[in-house]
């Protein structure tokens, strides 16, 4: 496959896993923050498309959980009462993409709950918190990554272009930056930030947070590329046209560094998103009730979960697709990481 | 000697910076340790007020770094409010922990990368390599949070490792063979999730820069001259590619420190990670600033320790004279 | 005639630092001096690293002077402000050396052609393509090749692109630095035939800058033979020819190649 349908085809991928993630109101059974004092810490509920008896059924369906008698966190299956899963089923009401209100849910059973990961010790459904925490995770990632590489874009290309005390200065700073283990540093601007504060400014907090840590290495990468682009004849040649410092940055130098900020994006993003789930893991991002991948593992640091409820464990495995995703257009940006190069090579071989 | 010096030097400049910054980013906080002590209705306003200008929190900023840096000396760091005590021996008690844990996760991680890649780079494309490769990408994409605790589940199932600390109750008691055992078997888990969450980038980065050299004509004029297999390998190929893997040495410590702080606090391994956590939910700034620091010294240590390495393998960097 | 531009004294330094930090002075350009005619051509001549593509950039107001002057229509451009120079450069082009690394990859070819006009914010959008087709077919590149990028272009076409670029700003001198030398023989006298057609069509001025004198012989009227930045002797090429004063002049002398039956330099067609 050439670098370029490698490259489509990761995109793809993401592009659906992304897609899932944002019609989690559709594709989540219920409303990720309803409770449901009577059944904490349910395991996740079989599909089962043979009854009791063991007839068939075209339409697959669950049983309801009941506590055995004696236990107060082991349940049986209520084969009396089988529950029906539904398509495209009326349930609780939710926002698609922030505006479109929708009442209707990919499947559910009328009326009924049910836990196809099981639930957690507020009984609120561990699939539905799964879909929506990814929203916050990756939204975090997202907007993490995009500030960082707009700020080193900026600083890298300034540094770059105009050179002398300005690049010294930038450059010693970033070196500051780059000194420090990464968590180290996000965790020390985050300290210095206030701790309890409601769900949507800790998000901002955290993405702000996130996005300060990472700009040195983009910013390096990018004032290098910038340094070797406006030493290129062609860019000398528009400045003898008459070219602005301006114009010469935006349509000569900047696309020369599109491929590194492109492979800087594919690595940045999923590790932003480590960096949330980190946060939120240790109580220092987005707080409950809203999911979010890292505070739906927080559970797992009582001794009891870990032990007890295997399905707790569920969400660290959420990401593992979109790490795979990401990886993947990664390395495959990355087979030539600059097209110039290849460009190059072949002018090489016709002069 | 010179290019050493010039490292030594630059490594005073990161780790001051570090610290000048760590104080500017102490002016962002809106509160700190004394603010939360304020809805404490049992102490004073008075009270609080002397707190204050015990601890110089009243001073100008750079007053503050002035006779913090006068205490650094000293060897404190200024002073921890939470545990009413100077910072330097607090801490130096949990880098002890975390240094323990990181130079072996570190020693391990390469004494296990450096064959892998090299077996890899040999057979390129053939079996064991597409084996590696795979096993490393799986690796890659597991997120360390969900290693250690993955891990951390097999543990509390199985009981093959203790969970938790650093060592069993009646560990003084014990024979010193006895005490490393204890201590090797609770260190098990943190290394173990250390180990494979760096594995993966050093193995495939130890390929490629192997893989690379392995196509030098110098080596295939070795390999012509009937130098066995293994030498081949390891004394000619290995320092042939050492330098971006010096430079990634430098990286995978900063990488395990990173990592360390997260799977202590999973671990429950009493190192920097957990005291960190402490002090930043308790606005203990000095600890907090102490902390990176640690983080910093370690990290431009061990770069410098890779400097060293570098200058000792390889021999441009020896001979470079002042006006190349 | 009223010379077109007058160089004097040009200096070029370079500051060298080495590792403890000290700065070492070198020198590029060590005091030049010379007048351009204009609608003739002066080639300068000189082995690599005789500071003569710096004399270039110098005077195509790419690089500041460290000293000296450079006169053009009355102004002294080496004390020239950057936001003056912006309306000088124009009138002033370089083709460089390497057409492959003066025409931007990731452009096709009427984008590059047009890029000078839309600069200069001259014309319509209609108008500037309709220039640049003219040009294009000039140079000998047919205009349905605009869409093409680049990078399909053959090196004596990418030079003949970079040619026409330079032509869409009707500059009163153009500076050709090497721009023959990386080009096949035969491509090179096609270039070179092109350079004079265009000079007796519009009297342009040419500054020829290469280390083939036997080029230079066939392209100017007078050349100048630079040595470790320096002018080192000026004449009339035909002069420069038959009775070399310098040594510099001398070794490149030597360096063209000749047939054994005939004596003197041969100049390849």
């Amino acid at each position: 496959m050439s670098r370029r349908r490698k490259v489509g085809f990761w995109l793809v991928v993401l592009g659906v896993l992304h897609g899932i993630i944002l019609c989690a109101g559709f594709l989540a059974p219920c409303d990720p923050v309803r409770q449901d004092r009577k059944s904490p810490y349910l395991p996740p509920m079989r599909v089962h498309f043979l009854d009791a008896r063991g007839h068939p059924h075209v339409r697959p369906f669950v049983y309801p959980l009941q506590l055995r008698p004696g236990t107060f966190d082991q349940y049986v299956e209520d084969t009396s009462q089988p529950r029906p899963l539904k398509f495209f089923v009326p349930g609780d009401p939710y926002r698609l993409l922030g505006f479109f209100r929708g009442r209707v849910h990919l499947f559910g059973a009328d009326n009924e709950r049910i836990y196809l990961l099981g639930s957690d010790g507020f009984g609120r459904d561990q699939l539905s918190r799964l879909l929506f925490g990814g929203q916050i995770s990756l939204l975090a990632g997202l907007l993490g990554a995009g500030f960082t590489l707009l700020v080193g874009l900026c600083v890298g290309s300034a540094a770059g272009y105009f050179g002398g005390w300005c690049d010294e200065l930038l450059m010693r700073l970033a070196e500051l930056f780059l000194a420090l283990p990464w968590l180290y540093l996000l965790f020390a601007i985050r300290a210095f930030l206030p701790l309890s504060v409601n769900p949507l400014h800790a998000f901002f907090l955290i993405v702000a947070v996130i996005a300060a840590v990472g700009w040195a290495r983009p910013a390096r990468l990018v004032r290098g590329v910038v340094l070797s682009a406006k030493e290129r004849d062609f860019v000398r040649a528009a400045r003898g046209f008459g070219a602005s410092n301006f114009y010469l940055l935006r349509r000569h130098i900047l696309p020369e560094t599109s491929s590194v900020v492109l492979t800087q994006a594919a690595i940045l993003i999923p590790q932003y998103v480590l960096a949330e789930m980190a946060l939120s893991f240790l109580g220092l991002g987005v707080p409950e009730p809203v999911p979010s991948w890292g505070n739906l593992l927080s559970n797992l640091q009582q001794y009891s979960v870990l032990v007890s409820y295997w399905w707790m464990y569920l969400p660290a495995l959420g990401m593992v697709p979109f790490f795979l995703g990401y990886l993947g257009l990664a390395s495959a940006l990355q087979e030539s990481p600059d097209p110039y190069k290849i460009e190059r090579r072949s002018l090489g071989s016709l002069a | 000697m010179r290019y050493l010096l010039r490292r030594l030097g630059h490594a005073l400049f990161l780790v001051f910076g570090v610290s000048i910054l760590a104080f500017l980013f102490t002016t962002l906080a809106p509160g700190n340790y004394f603010d939360e002590m304020r809805l404490n209705p049992q102490i004073a306003p008075e009270t609080l007020v002397a707190l204050r200008a015990q601890y110089q929190l009243d001073r100008p900023l750079p007053l503050r770094y002035a006779s913090w840096l006068n205490s650094a000396m000293h060897g404190q760091m200024g002073f921890s409010f939470a545990y009413n005590a100077p910072v330097a021996p607090l801490l130096l008690v949990r880098a002890r922990n975390t240094l323990l844990l990181t130079i072996t996760a570190t020693l391990l991680a390469w004494a296990i990368a450096l064959p892998l890649g090299i077996w890899s780079a040999e057979r390129l494309g053939r079996l064991p390599d597409r084996l590696i490769g795979w096993s490393t990408a799986i690796l890659l994409v597991l997120p360390d949070l969900a290693l250690a605790l993955g891990l951390l589940v097999l543990a509390v199932r199985t009981h093959w490792f203790p969970t938790g600390g650093m060592a069993s109750v009646g560990f003084e008691s014990l024979s010193s063979f006895n005490k490393f055992r204890d201590l090797a078997r609770h260190m098990t888990l943190s290394v173990a999730a250390l180990v494979l969450s760096a594995l993966p980038l050093l193995v495939r980065h130890v390929r490629a820069a192997v893989a690379e050299v392995l196509d030098a004509p110098f080596l295939l004029a070795a390999e012509g001259h009937g130098i066995p297999r293994f030498t081949l390998l390891y004394r000619y190929a290995l320092p042939a590619a050492a330098n971006p893997l010096v430079s990634l040495f430098g990286f995978s410590i900063g990488a395990l420190l990173s990592g360390s702080l997260l799977i202590e606090v999973v671990m429950s391994w009493p190192g920097l990670g957990p005291f960190l956590l402490e002090a930043i939910l308790a606005r203990d700034i000095y600890v907090v600033i102490g902390g990176v620091l640690f983080s910093t010294i370690f990290l431009v240590v061990g770069n410098f320790l890779a400097d060293i390495l570098l200058y000792w393998i390889d021999p441009r960097i020896r001979t470079e004279t002042p006006s190349a | 005639m009223e010379p077109i531009l007058k160089v004097e004294n040009l200096v070029k330094r370079y500051a060298k630092r080495n590792l403890v930090g000290a700065s070492q002075d070198f020198l590029a350009l060590d005091g030049v001096s010379f007048t351009l005619t204009p609608g003739t051509t002066l080639a300068i001549v000189g082995e690599s690293g005789s500071g003569k593509s710096t004399l270039a950039s110098c005077i195509a107001c790419l690089e500041p002077p460290s000293s000296g002057n450079l006169w053009f229509e009355g102004r002294n451009l080496a004390q020239s402000a950057e936001r003056d120079l912006r309306d000088i450069r124009p009138k002033i082009q370089l083709i460089f050396p390497d057409p492959a690394s003066s025409l931007n990859p990731r452009w096709n070819i009427l984008d590059i052609v047009v890029e000078p006009l839309s600069l200069q914010l001259r014309f319509s959008r209609k108008e500037r393509d309709l220039r640049a087709f003219v040009l294009l077919e000039r140079v000998g590149l047919s205009a349905d090749m605009a869409g093409r990028s680049a990078a399909e272009l053959s090196g004596g076409q990418r030079q003949r692109l970079a040619i026409a670029r330079a032509l869409t700003l009707d500059p009163k001198i153009l500076i050709l630095d090497e721009a023959l030398s990386a080009l096949d023989c035969s491509v090179q006298a096609q270039i070179a035939n092109l350079l004079l057609e265009l000079q007796s069509a519009q009297g342009m001025t040419f500054l020829f800058i290469t280390h083939d004198l036997a080029m230079a012989a066939h392209l100017a009227d007078e050349i100048a033979v630079m040595s470790q930045g320096r002018i080192v002797e000026h004449a009339p090429s035909k002069k420069i020819l038959r009775s070399p004063a310098h040594d510099a002049t001398r070794q490149l002398l030597a360096a063209v190649p000749h047939l054994p039956h005939k004596p003197g330099p041969a100049i390849q067609p």
